[in-house]
């Protein structure tokens, strides 16, 4: 077994750890819990379909997508950090930017699985096996694009701050919420834009719950802007930035992460 | 500064914001056994972050084994570190974290097994390395850091604070392991804020207070540095009155006198202890002195240290 699959593995690992499995296994539930209860209230006025999108985009990629990502994204480095056993890591015979690479790939992997299972359980929770027309696969396709980009940019917060995971809750639920519904083309600033743009039925319920004031979360303000400001990117556009955006930060946090030092603080002082 | 087999510090000044860490420091430490003493903050740790490269130099020039440290492999790869840190992966066993650090020095297969079994043994783990680390005693954790920073037979193994939380007898096992380590054409460089605990390790020793280094070397060749220091030797015997008398007389002697509390003793300063030792045995024949003890307690460590802070 190579240094680079080990540390992989004990990525996966530490996501896995008895505190954190049960926070994913609520996350994973959590969708298609909500979306019984939605199907069982609702009676003979349930829209399966409409429900499925409005879940997919609201709690799905809205809050499951990008809770998992500040979490995991952010513990790759914090948790070292915190647990001090980063000090055994630096001083191995194996370059920083390794290190952080491959512990990146088991928190993207963590997070993707974790994500695409609750998307799943919620189909199956509103359509039943019957799965056909359902936009499961798209949702399933833009995943681990959005894992990739969210999860490095908030592992690029981990390298640059020293609370990263505050400033990543701030990112994920202020920014992402209010900043696609500015005017101006601000919508190019959110990577939700981006993933909105590559599974449309997602970008359409976003819309579309400004008429019925539920879903992805900004609030009434919000709701009007995002009335004013469609959003308009290019699907081929979305297709490029996604895996730019994850270069540029996964490469910035590997070089970061090369030269800047990372001792524990207790010692430091 | 190119200087093989040796940790080399040049000028080296660290600042932590407006705190310093370490002021303008400069030595060369070779292969073998050294120490390294001062009290809590005197910057040990500091330095030892710097040889290991968890952290950089603000000025100043680091070379271990003829390359600069800081976030290189290569030099990790013949540097072996135990932390001060009691800091574990928790939910591993003791094998199963020395194979993770033998895995991320790039040890595979057989070999890794090896190295292994045999990092774990000369610690004197080997009966209790397949448990859980989280229920480990601090001695037997601080073994299992050892094991981890010598399983890829390193030519420069740092150690801070190694004895802490050992018991006696497991003190004299990894002394002696260390001492061994040296022997073994190591360059072994311990950290320690206890006097007794150094001495009984080494003679050489880096003295380091407030981020200075306050001397370096043997320990009497740094009490050798302090000429001007009277250099202090007690005599027990049953006429101490007649013996200062006859001390007196020695032209090496600066003082002799009778301490109150006790009637059988003298203690003598003396600014030249090699030529006084010298003398010391005529003193004693010529005069038919009965000394029972003779101690110089400004031999040790600990009178050295409390010199050098004074100074």
């Amino acid at each position: 077994m190579t240094a680079d699959f080990r540390l992989f593995l004990n990525a996966l690992k530490d996501v896995l750890s008895s505190r954190r499995i049960f926070i994913a296994l609520f996350l994973m539930v959590l969708p298609a819990i909500i979306g019984l209860i939605w199907k069982s209230a609702a009676g003979e006025r349930f829209e399966a379909l409409e429900s499925y999108n409005t879940l997919a985009a609201g709690l799905v990629f809205g809050f499951i997508l990008t809770i998992l990502s500040v979490i995991y994204g952010t513990g790759v480095l914090s948790q070292e950090l915190e647990g001090r056993t980063i000090v055994y890591l630096l001083t191995r015979p194996i370059p920083r930017w390794r290190i952080l690479l491959a512990k990146y790939l088991g928190a993207w992997l963590a997070i993707t699985v974790t994500v695409s299972i609750s998307e799943v359980l919620l189909a199956l929770a509103m359509f039943g096996t019957k799965l056909s027309g359902v936009p499961l696969m798209s949702d399933i396709k833009i995943i681990p694009l959005g894992a990739a980009a969210y999860g490095a940019l908030f592992l690029l917060l981990a390298t640059l701050l020293s609370k990263p995971l505050s400033y990543g809750l701030l990112f994920a639920f202020g920014w992402e919420s209010w900043v696609p519904s500015l005017p101006g083309g601000f919508s190019r600033w959110s990577i939700m834009a981006y993933l909105r743009t590559l599974a449309p039925h997602l970008q359409e319920t976003a819309e579309s719950t400004t008429a019925t004031g539920g879903g992805g979360g900004g609030g009434d303000i919000s709701e009007i802007l995002m009335a004013f400001n469609p959003v308009s990117i290019p699907t081929i556009t979305a297709w490029f930035a996604i895996p730019i955006i994850t270069l540029v930060c996964l490469g910035l946090s590997l070089y970061f992460f090369s030269v800047r030092e990372y001792s524990p603080k207790e010692e430091a002082s | 500064m190119n200087v093989d087999n040796t940790i080399h510090f040049e000028h080296v000044s660290r600042w932590y914001g407006q705190v310093i860490g370490l002021n303008d420091v400069s030595f060369t430490i070779p292969k073998g056994l050294t120490a390294l003493l001062g009290p809590n903050g005197a910057g040990k740790s500091t330095m030892l972050k710097l040889v290991t490269g968890q952290i950089k130099p603000t000025t100043g020039g680091i070379a271990v084994l003829g390359e600069q440290p800081f976030s290189n492999p290569r030099v990790a790869r013949s540097l072996g570190y135990c932390p001060e840190i009691d800091n574990f992966y928790e939910d591993m066993t003791g094998r199963q974290f020395v194979e993770l650090m033998a895995t991320l020095s790039g040890y595979k297969g057989q070999d890794k097994t090896q190295r292994v079994q045999n990092s774990i043994d000369r610690v004197g783990m080997s009966d209790r390395c397949d448990r859980k680390l989280g229920g480990y005693s601090k001695g037997m954790r601080q073994r299992i850091k050892v094991a981890q920073a010598i399983v890829h037979d390193p030519k420069v193994l740092v150690l801070d604070e190694p004895l802490n939380g050992l018991d006696p007898l497991g003190r004299r096992d990894m002394v002696n392991l260390y001492q061994q380590f040296a022997e073994e054409g190591m360059c072994v460089l311990i950290s320690s804020h206890i006097l007794y605990e150094v001495e009984q390790i080494t003679d050489r020793i880096l003295v380091m207070y407030k981020g200075r280094l306050l001397a370096q070397g043997g320990i009497r060749d740094i009490r050798k540095q302090i000429d001007s220091h009277p250099h202090r030797i007690t005599l027990t015997t049953d006429n101490p009155r007649k013996l200062a008398g006859a001390l007196l007389l020695d032209d090496t002697v600066i003082s002799a006198r009778m301490p109150q509390n006790n009637n059988r003793v003298v203690e003598v300063e003396t600014a030249q202890p090699e030529k006084f030792y010298s003398n010391l045995a005529d003193i004693i024949l010529d005069g038919g002195f009965e000394v029972d003890v003779f101690q110089a307690p400004d031999n040790n460590l600990e009178a050295v240290f409390r010199y050098l802070v004074s100074a």
